[in-house]
């Protein structure tokens, strides 16, 4: 065969190969971001092109017999070119971290292999001669029927299997094991390792590489599940910690009620005597201040309990309820304003405590140890919109034009990376909309989630 | 002359309300009216259809038997009357005002547990409300008004410093003096909605002429007032050339 008649048969199976891997990807990845349609023809312009190098290049290869390299290097080689395009077609089209593109290249060549191994069970044992005809013609039956048959099948039954949630849910956990990502990013190494060693005895050349997809497919289940667990513990004891403080609070209501009580016949004495006198005015500042001193001590636990009632969202209440704690501990005043129930964002909840964890530390570090300062919190869950507002009072100055840039800070050495690091969160999703302001000595920080 | 709109249905406290304002529009000879005194929202929304001018509110929160809270009755008034002043009185205290006023733009809230409390939040708010609008009648200052989602919000014009494209389609970051904002739009739309004020110093920026401190020819950037820097196309130079010896009268 000349270089253009493998250019032409490595153009098929390439584009094959990349439907897949797109395909493979995309329930990895999720959704891939609307970004409008100039840069979509430009990601199709790209994948062209990424074909176009990838058949010329393995023609190349293959004449020069580069996969016949002792140890399977040239294949090694090749491997990671393809997965280095894959990777960055990825990120062309995500926009996310190029480690996360890379992992999710991997993931999806893991993937693929599935449906590959699958379809090699069809010509095991067999050498086709492609110079000859009816071999040709076999060949090539098995790379356009055969093949795309096996991927489709297997694709579909990983599609259904919710593997995409298990990936997604991997990432997005805080730490994870270098381990398991540096054995993944090895694992087209150990595949192709595994595969060249396993053509002896027989049969284990399909085995092997089985062996090792489960075995990586079973790791990832069970950090997942592990990672699940110790959520379930956490929103456990952060439920827990809810009921201490709510118990807590009504004690205090509790308290003051009963104190209430006891000066409750005390005081109408006097208001009786006051009435009889006839002096109106000192009646009515005595109900007045006999009002206001119950809503100052019970109302305003009261109040925090209404608001907090509304959030029913758990991960979002333990926050809320931690950083309310810690505040009442350090004598901030803070008020918390929830009109209507707040049941869940399109956000995923680790990026929203974040968020929400960053913007109210802020506010703390702002006003802590100012008398005359407060914190206002806001959530406003409406139809199609939720928004999160955090506004308190400025104490210092703040300097508007590097706000949110990298290591900007009033707060001195350590600090400056909350910000730049909640932009770089909100930044990742399309749906959210943040507001930062100065208004009327407050400042205001505040995001916008668009629900539908 | 602003026509005042009580919406309460407690008969004595309305009847408290009515009276002291009354009295203060005749004490203050504010160009003020009592139009409506009801306790039932949906006479004061009926009342509003065909109004056109802009009002003063002093509402309820909770409405006894009516098919609407304070909240939808401050919605459905500004879809009436966009620019009234919607005042609150309240028997609750954990109102959440920062979301009336937020969602709302509510002026103030009044807590009417205590009457004396009540009048003097009255006439505050009539103070308030009487300054702004003598200040409205002065003021020529122009407004940049923007919608994210379901808020929408003035900005004023020469607050502004420039806007920029984020990398995300179609959507424009609002660099401000003391403002920073998202929303969604396109640079052409915006360059022809603003005008001549405006300079399309890049493909991604557009920035307020006024706002110029002065050009860096060698860095290809504009240093604004407040020391941000944005890039500038090679394109511009001769632009900007003859606009600082016009003297940025764009």
């Amino acid at each position: 065969m000349n270089y253009w008649q493998v250019i032409l048969g490595n153009f098929g199976s390439i584009t094959l190969n990349l439907i897949f891997f797109i395909w493979m990807s995309w329930i990895l990845l999720g959704r891939i971001p609307n970004r409008g349609g100039r840069r979509m023809a430009l990601c199709l312009i790209y994948v062209l092109i990424l074909v176009l190098i990838q058949s010329s290049l393995g023609a190349l290869c293959y004449l020069k017999g580069v996969w016949k390299w002792n140890y399977g290097i040239g294949r090694f080689l090749w491997q990671y070119f393809v997965l280095a395009g894959g990777a960055l077609l990825l990120r062309w089209m995500y926009q996310v971290s190029f480690r996360n593109c890379c992992l999710a290249a991997v993931m999806a060549e893991i993937l693929c292999s599935y449906g590959e191994l699958l379809s090699q069970l069809y010509v095991y044992g067999k050498f086709y001669d492609l110079a000859v005809l009816n071999q040709r013609q076999e060949y090539l039956f098995w790379m356009f029927v055969i093949r795309p048959g096996c991927l489709l099948l297997c694709s579909l039954v990983i599609h259904k299997s919710g593997m995409g949630d298990l990936y997604r849910n991997w990432m997005e956990q805080k730490r994870m094991h270098k381990g398991i990502i540096a054995f993944i990013a090895l694992c087209p190494l150990i595949y192709i390792a595994l595969e060249t060693a396993g053509q002896e005895p027989e049969g284990a050349s399909l085995l092997l590489p089985l062996a090792l997809l489960m075995m990586t497919h079973m790791i990832l289940a069970y950090v997942v599940r592990d990672q699940e667990q110790k959520q379930y513990i956490a929103a456990q004891q952060a439920s827990l910690a809810q009921q201490t403080i709510y118990i807590e609070k009504m004690e205090q209501i509790q308290s003051e009620v009963r104190r209430f009580r006891h000066d409750f016949k005390n005081m109408t004495a006097g208001m009786y005597l006051k009435a009889q006198e006839g002096d109106i005015e000192a009646l009515q500042s005595f109900i007045q201040e006999m009002t206001e001193d119950f809503d100052r001590q019970a109302g305003e636990q009261v109040r925090l309990l209404n608001q907090l009632a509304n959030v029913r969202m758990t991960e979002i209440k333990g926050l809320l309820l931690e950083k309310l704690a810690r505040m009442q501990k350090e004598g901030i005043c803070c008020d918390l304003e929830v009109l209507r129930p707040f049941e869940a964002t399109r956000m995923r909840s680790t990026d929203l405590c974040r968020c929400l964890g960053i913007l109210v530390d802020n506010a703390m570090d702002e006003v802590r140890g100012r008398k005359d300062a407060r914190i206002h919190l806001m959530i406003s869950s409406r139809e199609g919109c939720t928004t999160f507002r955090v506004r308190n009072t400025l104490c210092g100055e703040v300097d508007f034009r590097r706000l949110g840039m990298e290591g900007y800070t009033t707060k001195g050495e350590g600090h400056g990376i909350g910000l730049g690091n909640y932009r770089r969160i909100v930044e990742k999703y399309d749906f959210v909309f943040p507001f930062t302001a100065i208004q009327e000595g407050d400042f205001v920080q505040e995001f916008q989630i668009q629900e539908v | 002359m602003l026509p005042i709109y009580i919406c309460e249905d407690e008969g004595q406290i309305r009847e408290a309300e009515r009276l002291w304002l009354e009295k203060q529009i005749l004490i203050e000879n504010y160009d003020m009216e009592i139009a409506l005194c009801t306790g039932r929202p949906e006479e004061l929304l009926e009342a509003l259809k065909g109004e056109r001018r802009q009002g003063i509110y002093f509402l309820d929160v909770e409405f006894k038997g009516a098919s609407m809270d304070g909240f939808g009755l401050g919605q459905e008034i500004r879809k009436l009357d966009s620019r009234g002043f919607l005042v609150y009185v309240t028997a609750f205290r954990e109102l959440a005002f920062e979301t009336f006023r937020y969602h709302l733009e509510a002026l103030d809230y009044i807590c009417k547990e205590n009457v004396q409390g009540m009048y003097e939040g009255i006439s505050r708010c009539l103070r308030i409300i009487a300054a702004r609008v003598e200040a409205e009648q002065g003021e020529r200052q122009k407004y940049f008004t923007v919608k994210t989602l379901d808020i929408v919000r003035h900005i004023p014009l020469s607050d502004i410093l420039y806007f920029a494209t984020s990398g995300r389609t179609h959507r424009i970051e609002l660099h401000a003096c003391r403002e920073r904002l998202d929303f969604l739009g396109s640079m052409k739309e915006l360059e022809e909605r603003l005008g001549e004020g405006f300079l399309r110093a890049h493909r991604a920026y557009l920035v307020q002429v006024s706002q110029i401190e002065e050009a860096d020819f060698k860095n290809r950037e504009l240093v604004l007032k407040n020391g941000e820097r944005c890039p500038f196309s090679r394109a511009l130079r001769g632009k900007l050339k003859e606009l600082f010896l016009k003297g940025k009268t764009v």
